[in-house]
């Protein structure tokens, strides 16, 4: 058995050693804010954090998680409170169809939690990881932004 | 618009006919979209989250050849592995031929023929997808190999391999007017271009899945698409049961651009769990979705066009050809262009869809006027250099506005009889409301173009043609312009419909299939239903995607949903509202006129005053309940009257400015600043529209600098996946996300809205590559590649 902590919750689970995290936190766990696409590590929408790092959960082996806290979208909120990023996303309306959203916004709270005001280049540059194909990229980079202003109480830098 | 008691129009202003987005009380508010706390938290279910009681999974073999005739199938093997429950083939295929809308996909579910590489064979169902999927590989083909052609030219050739029963090409479709030779001659330049364009795949990051599950004779499937009607059309034509046989329920989509409308491997779905008697859900794999389902058409365009030396369009004659791939069926492509230059003195454009055996072509996002288009505005931006002119200029003179002859007259075709036979047999009461047909009712580029202009500080910025603005070291910075036109959605199948219901409680319900791609029209038409029906926004749903509740519509394609089916919920709201003021003028009114009474936010009473009383829709509806005549309890609306053929008259359009910095030395280019301006009458939802003109911004940036697909020398899709297919990412594009709105009010949209979604993906391409033209001196074909720029300049090879 492997146990793996999910949104501050361990399970004990019976993971095949192929399994890839993505798969053990959607199928056994019914987590389906993992978004899986490309399978490759390239569109992001599977980002999920693990001790605070972001990782492609279809690429992670469920069985490397393990000991490590997991989060997934459905662990930001708490006790039914949005988180301020969740927020800024929707008052900039910085998605279309929402597959990509969860894995953009687990992004910029690993992001936001190392550059706590960063520049909108920075922003852009590190929102790059995922690929949003209805293309709100402007606004998800202003949500970002936003998040930042509400959690530092600062204004963001401008490139020097 | 004149008022008419049969036809309700919108709320009576005290700007007289035409309301202003100020002085409605919820359309025109960016509010957050109905499911903006599902898309963040991760709880919205797309199909490939959705599973049922009971259900299996099924697996697609696909063809390894291009062309091939399947000479014996053996699935035994395959049958008697443990856990799988059934194979179907050609052999099990229903004979029927089954069509997507606007011939985006015509053919059998199987018929023993693959067509492409990647081409639907067979299917497993078994108890785990693995299972379904390790019983591929023990089914036995023996295939007959036949010739393949992937040139979309070398299939009209005489001799060419024929792919399809009804022969390799369309009947060409043709546009003239004039004579082309009369504006030749009024011509004091002309020039012309020879462009082939590259394939973009639509790239939907949310794949999909469809789950069909029989009860008897009926079937239900759960899918994601932009048209839950077409997809049940398609089961009905397919396996020849009736409509109310099937019901269709569409999910969400994970973005769609035209990929997710109707599609076999849902057919085949279907067919599958007929045949095994469980639900069966197939989901595909990003790979699938990328090679076996649908993509942007390959064209091959040719033009030439000629204007005075002030500038005035005398002809525009343009010959296009279009590879359907193996199942796509089209001869026009979107061709809203002609319209948008439809100013030129004499014009004659022909369309050639042609079957190859490529993965199938359809619909992608601004069909034809991303491509066929953008070879318009080379042309024009061409004759404008030598005439030396503004770009800007070049446009305001010869782009229509409202009350111009509308060009595009493909849906006369579709009209029974003459158009004058046509127009006579429309209802006089209807016709003497409806706009001219074969005009553009409203709007345009010129107020966008001119206000567009002035906020991009364009005359300070552009320096003429071939005229960077700044150079340092190799990096060369200029500006460009770009338009595009398209469509509000066409009636080549019927009109739109939708129905509203009034609940015991005062809260409003409104069914109407359309699809939820991201587009946002959930929010959108409710906040149209809201409007028209003065009942408060957060007491109205809406169901979309249910064909068993929602009445038959084109669904979300062909900017459709706002202008058409928005019109059917805003008719259908009206009618409701009819209902409730009657019964509120007769219980609560002393039987006064309903047309004296109004209904806002949520509350009945007189106009202009009155008694002051006002009186909670709740308690109307408490009274329908306890009506002694017993009527209904609920009120349900529906549109009274259909609405006139928007083909006929709407169009939607975007002007885009961008500033470019390209680097001669490496062939990248940046895009430095981008605004986005919009032509689509009333916004209902600014946020929203931001969202649609940003996002076509960039799936049109996208085309014009990288996207395309590789195809190998057997035709097969060689970039089938994200890591080979470059798709731009958030650094790749401004941050700024600045769009700007047109002024215009369209006479018969919802609250004066038109369509939306895919004009805005055209101007990309011009821009830029107008940009780039202006900044190193080269016209270059999309995709504009490092590679290409280039080569372009002479550095490579």
């Amino acid at each position: 058995m492997t146990t793996l902590h999910v949104n501050g919750r361990a399970h004990e689970l019976d993971v095949p050693a192929d399994a890839t995290l993505a798969d053990v936190l959607r199928g056994s766990l019914g987590l389906y804010g993992v978004r899986v696409s490309c399978s490759e590590g390239e569109c992001g929408s599977c980002t999920v954090l693990v001790d605070g790092k972001p990782v492609t959960a279809c690429l992670m082996l469920a069985a490397q998680a393990e000991g490590a806290e997991i989060t997934t979208i459905e662990g930001l909120a708490e006790n039914g409170t949005l988180h301020p990023i969740q927020e800024a996303f929707i008052e900039e309306q910085g998605f279309q169809c929402g597959f990509c959203t969860p894995g953009f916004i687990l992004g910029a709270k690993a992001f936001l939690d190392e550059h706590p005001v960063p520049t909108e280049e920075e922003t852009a540059l590190a929102m790059s990881g995922s690929i949003c194909r209805c293309g709100s990229y402007p606004y998800i980079v202003q949500a970002v932004l936003s998040a930042s202003r509400k959690l530092s109480g600062e204004p963001a830098r401008t490139a020097s | 618009m004149a008022q008419n008691p049969t036809i309700p129009s919108a709320p009576a202003t005290k700007r007289g006919a035409l309301p202003h987005p100020e002085e409605f009380t919820i359309v025109g508010k960016g509010v957050p979209v109905k499911d903006a706390v599902e898309k963040v938290t991760g709880t919205l279910k797309y199909a490939v989250d959705f599973a049922v009681q009971d259900m299996v999974y099924g697996k697609i073999l696909r063809s390894p050849h291009a062309h091939a005739r399947v000479v014996r199938i053996d699935t035994s093997a395959a049958e008697a592995l443990p856990g799988v429950l059934g194979v179907v083939t050609h052999e099990d295929s229903p004979p029927g031929t089954w069509e997507n809308a606007w011939f985006n996909y015509r053919g059998k579910i199987l018929d023993g023929v693959a067509r492409f590489v990647g081409d639907d064979v067979a299917a497993v169902a078994a108890v785990t997808e693995e299972i379904a999927e390790n019983a591929l590989d023990l089914i036995e083909v023996e295939w007959e190999p036949l010739s393949a052609v992937f040139d979309a030219e070398e299939a009209r050739e005489p001799g060419a391999p024929q792919i399809r029963v009804e022969g390799n090409e369309r009947p060409a479709y043709t546009v003239e007017w004039g004579d082309v030779a009369e504006g030749e001659a009024e011509a004091d330049v002309v020039v012309e271009c020879d462009v082939r364009f590259e394939s973009q795949q639509m790239a939907s990051i949310g794949r999909n899945a469809c789950i069909a599950e029989w009860q008897g004779d009926r079937v239900t499937l759960w899918t994601s698409s932009q048209s839950p009607t077409e997809v049940r059309d398609g089961i009905h034509e397919a396996f020849q049961i009736p409509l109310s046989k099937v019901r269709v329920i569409a999910l969400p989509v994970g973005s769609s651009f035209g990929l997710w409308w109707s599609a076999n491997f849902m057919m085949i779905t279907a067919l599958l769990a007929r045949k095994v008697r469980r639900p069966v859900k197939i989901e595909l794999t990003n790979e699938e979705c990328f090679s076996a389902v649908k993509r942007r058409h390959k064209e091959h365009t040719r033009g030439r066009m000629g204007c005075t030396q002030d500038g005035e369009l005398t002809f525009a004659q343009f010959d296009n050809v279009i590879d359907n791939g193996a199942y796509g069926f089209k001869d026009d492509v979107g061709f809203f262009c002609v319209d948008m230059w439809g100013r030129a003195h004499h014009g004659s454009w022909a369309i050639h869809g042609v079957n190859t055996n490529l993965c199938t072509a359809g619909c992608m996002r601004a069909v034809g006027d991303i491509t066929l288009g953008s070879c318009v505005e080379r042309l024009a931006d061409q004759l404008a250099e030598q005439i030396d002119m503004d770009p800007v200029e070049f446009r305001l003179k010869n782009q229509i506005g409202a009350g111009d002859e509308l060009r595009m007259q493909h849906s006369r075709m579709n009209m029974k009889g003459s158009l004058e036979e046509y127009v006579a047999g429309i209802p006089p009461e209807l016709r003497e409301h409806w706009p001219e047909l074969f005009h553009l009712s409203s709007g345009g580029t010129k107020d966008i173009l001119t206000r567009g202009a002035e906020e991009f500080r364009w005359r300070e910025r552009w320096r003429g043609w071939r005229a960077p603005y700044a150079s340092e070291g190799p990096k060369r910075r200029a500006v460009g312009v770009g338009t595009g036109c398209h469509v509000c959605g066409v009636e080549f199948e019927g009109a739109t419909s939708a129905v509203v219901r009034i609940n015991p409680d005062g809260s409003a319900q409104v069914s109407a299939a359309f699809g939820r791609q991201g587009q946002g029209s959930e929010t959108t038409l409710t906040q149209v239903a809201a409007e028209a029906l003065g009942i408060p926004y957060e007491l109205v749903e809406i169901d979309a995607g249910d064909t068993g509740s929602g009445p038959w519509s084109h669904g979300s394609l062909a900017s459709n949903t706002l202008y058409r089916i928005g019109w059917a919920v805003w008719a259908a709201s009206l009618d409701a509202r009819r209902q409730l003021l009657e019964i509120a003028a007769r219980e609560f009114f002393d039987g006064a006129d309903p047309a004296e009474l109004d209904v806002q936010g949520g509350l009945v009473h007189r106009r202009n005053g009155g008694s002051g009383v006002e009186v909670p829709v709740e308690a109307v509806m408490n009274e329908l309940r306890s009506d002694s005549l017993g009527q209904t309890s609920s009120i349900t609306g529906r549109p009274a009257m259909p609405m006139p053929p928007a083909v006929a008259f709407a169009r939607h359009f975007a002007a885009h400015f961008v500033d470019v910095e390209v680097d001669v030395e490496t062939g990248e280019i940046a895009l430095l600043d981008y605004l986005a301006c919009q032509d689509s009458g009333t916004i209902i939802n600014p946020q929203v529209m931001k969202n649609q003109a940003i996002g076509g911004s960039l799936c049109g940036a996208g085309f014009a600098l990288c996207e395309h697909l590789v195809f190998g020398e057997d035709g097969r899709i060689l970039n089938a996946n994200l890591l080979d297919y470059k798709l731009l990412r958030a650094a790749d594009f401004p941050t700024s996300g600045k769009v700007l709105f047109g002024n215009s009010y369209d006479p018969v949209g919802p609250f004066g809205a038109r369509g939306a979604g895919e004009a805005s993906a055209i101007p990309p391409g011009p821009a830029i590559t107008q940009a780039v033209y202006n900044a190193v001196g080269v016209w270059i074909d999309m995709p504009l590649t490092p590679e290409r720029v280039l080569a372009a300049l002479g550095k490579t090879g």
